[in-house]
């Protein structure tokens, strides 16, 4: 009895007792939904092809990576690798529309916002391509560029690059003109201004920004790789539930969300710390 | 008070056009003011008299064409680090540490770390700061806010520094620590300084002279000379040192008739 408690004192201590309690109430519905599946496999209301049982789901992890010869022939995209490799070009796409859109998005927004007619020019055509959401693209990007990475790399950084366009240039807008005052007094160079007090003081949008562009971005990708893509875990959901593999369905979707939780968690979380947390920009949550 | 004058201005007046209905805004009428090295030259008036105008023209953050003002002898064209200004609102930057909000002239200038720290130090313990140099300004009271951002433009080393009502967002009592300090930090720095207050009496105890702007459109209806020597200059002395005042009734009698009038006509 004393080491359970001293344990989850321990445990409290390491966490902090608001964050433990937060993230169990998190678990909760999950765990409910968890548990409502496993009594499906056990009471079979539905149909195992529309709701495969979890094991079946677990097992299409080792069923698809059966041929691959081990992890290092996985990371280094051997053919029978098939699961891993799905992943892995998924991700890779993401990362590249990322690389390329993110920082086009962010430098063309700090342009519209600080310069009358840079925004003159950008901002009716930028409504223009948002209000055509993204996967309004696919057909036509698949008649430009065929089935292939092209494709969802183009309906990825179309996405990306204008969400990211808009939220940096009202941010930027929104940056008290005293703080760029102050700078100019201090002779400070249009550069300085861009640097030191533009994009600071714009990174509360630009980080709704990449939220956005991650969520959005990622649909995205996924529709394109069912309809224009020949690989990742849109394509692979796609063929699979085709050929009435529900299970492997079950663990694209699983997947994908794993992967955005992760992102979120390991990138967007620590930069928002890092940043405008730390600056008092945005209420702490306690 | 050898040689040219740190700041001249000449005939400057301003008009601020209206989009609406086409007329403009006469802000400021011929203003004539010399400022000479080591002054410190308060301004007050009734509220929407030009002041922060005047101070805004002299920054270089607002284009003039009529009159001329010069500092150091140079046309005022744009902002520059010659002119250094402390805001009413805080112009810190939240996301710049003390440290770094203060250094933040010498950075641009690209003075080496080394020299850049040693200088921001100083400052810093001029100001009071010393245990801060970490904080970001979210976890500063308000009067602390305006110590950074006086430290920030002493420390760029401005030929003139302007601050347009520094004080008047702080709590009273924070008020007269704050005048007390810029006291100190004038002596200890020799700074040539325009400050802008609605406050008659931080005019009377801060300013070696005080000029008294009419109503809008803005001009110097008089100059009031307080004659007491800046380390005489401390609060607790001050409310019955009888030059502080003559000089602070004196101010208060001009800037009321600025202000009945206005009610009256
Ligand atoms: N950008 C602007 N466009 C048009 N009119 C302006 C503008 N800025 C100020 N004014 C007008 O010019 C006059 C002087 O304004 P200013 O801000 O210089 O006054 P002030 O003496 O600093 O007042 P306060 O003591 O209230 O700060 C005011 O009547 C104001 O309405
Ligand atoms: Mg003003």
């Amino acid at each position: 009895m004393t080491t359970i408690t001293e344990f989850s004192v321990a445990i409290q201590r390491r966490f902090g007792r608001q964050r433990l309690r937060k993230f169990i109430l998190g678990m909760i519905p999950f765990i409910v939904l968890i548990f409502v599946w496993h009594l499906n496999s056990i009471f079979v209301w539905l149909d195992p092809v529309e709701i495969p049982p979890i094991a079946d789901v677990w097992g299409a992890i080792f069923w698809l990576q059966s041929d691959c010869p081990g992890v290092i022939a996985a990371i280094e995209g051997h053919g029978d690798c098939i699961l891993t490799n799905h992943v892995s070009s998924s991700i890779l796409r993401v990362i590249l529309a990322m690389v390329v859109g993110v920082p086009l998005g962010i430098g063309f927004g700090i342009l519209a916002g600080m310069n009358r007619v840079v925004s003159a020019y950008l901002e009716p055509i930028g409504v223009f391509m948002n209000s055509v959401s993204g996967i309004a693209w696919i057909p036509l990007a698949v008649v430009w560029f065929g089935v292939g990475w092209e494709t969802t790399l183009f309906i990825m950084l179309n996405t990306i690059f204008w969400l990211l366009f808009f939220n940096t240039m009202m941010g930027v807008r929104a940056v008290p003109k005293v703080l760029i005052q102050g700078v100019q007094t201090l002779g400070g160079t249009r550069l300085d201004a861009i640097l030191q007090v533009y994009l600071p003081g714009a990174m509360t949008s630009i980080i709704t920004g990449l939220r956005m562009s991650m969520a959005f971005g990622w649909r995205a990708l996924i529709a394109a790789e069912m309809i224009g893509g020949d690989s990742g875990l849109g394509f692979m959901i796609f063929v699979s539930s085709s050929e009435f593999k529900t299970e492997e369905v079950f663990l694209g979707i699983i997947l994908i969300s794993i992967i955005f939780l992760a992102t979120d968690r390991w990138l967007l979380v620590p930069l928002e710390k890092w940043t405008i947390e730390r600056w008092g920009l945005v209420w702490k949550p306690t | 008070m050898t040689g040219e004058a740190k700041l001249i201005v000449q005939g400057l007046s301003h008009h601020y056009p209206d989009e609406y209905t086409g007329e403009s805004v006469h802000a400021l009428d011929n203003i004539d003011l010399q400022i000479h090295e080591n002054e410190f030259v308060a301004i007050v008036g009734p509220s929407g008299c030009g002041k922060t105008t005047f101070l805004n023209i002299i920054a270089g953050l607002l284009p003039y064409r009529e009159g001329r003002a010069l500092v150091d002898g140079t046309e005022i064209r744009g902002p520059g680090p010659d002119r250094g200004v402390v805001f009413q609102e805080h112009a810190i930057l939240p996301w710049r540490t003390v440290k770094r909000n203060i250094g933040h002239g010498l950075e641009i200038r690209r003075v080496p770390k080394a020299e850049r720290e040693k200088t921001v130090q100083e400052y810093i313990d001029l100001v009071g700061l010393s245990g801060f140099e970490d904080r970001y300004p979210h976890e500063l009271s308000g009067g602390m806010k305006q110590r950074v951002a006086v430290a920030r433009t002493l420390c760029a080393d401005p030929v003139i520094m302007l601050m347009d009502e520094p004080f008047a967002a702080v709590d009273a009592q924070t008020r007269i620590t704050l005048q007390d300090e810029l006291n100190r930090v004038v002596m200890a720095t020799r700074k040539t300084i325009l400050f802008i207050t609605h406050s008659v009496e931080e005019a009377a105890f801060l300013g070696d002279r005080c000029i008294v702007f009419s109503r809008r459109p803005g001009h110097i209806k008089t100059e009031v000379k307080i004659d007491i020597p800046r380390e005489d200059r401390v609060w607790k002395d001050m409310v019955d040192n009888p030059k502080f005042t003559e000089a602070r009734d004196n101010i208060l009698r001009l800037v009321r008739s600025e202000v009945t009038n206005d009610v009256d006509s």
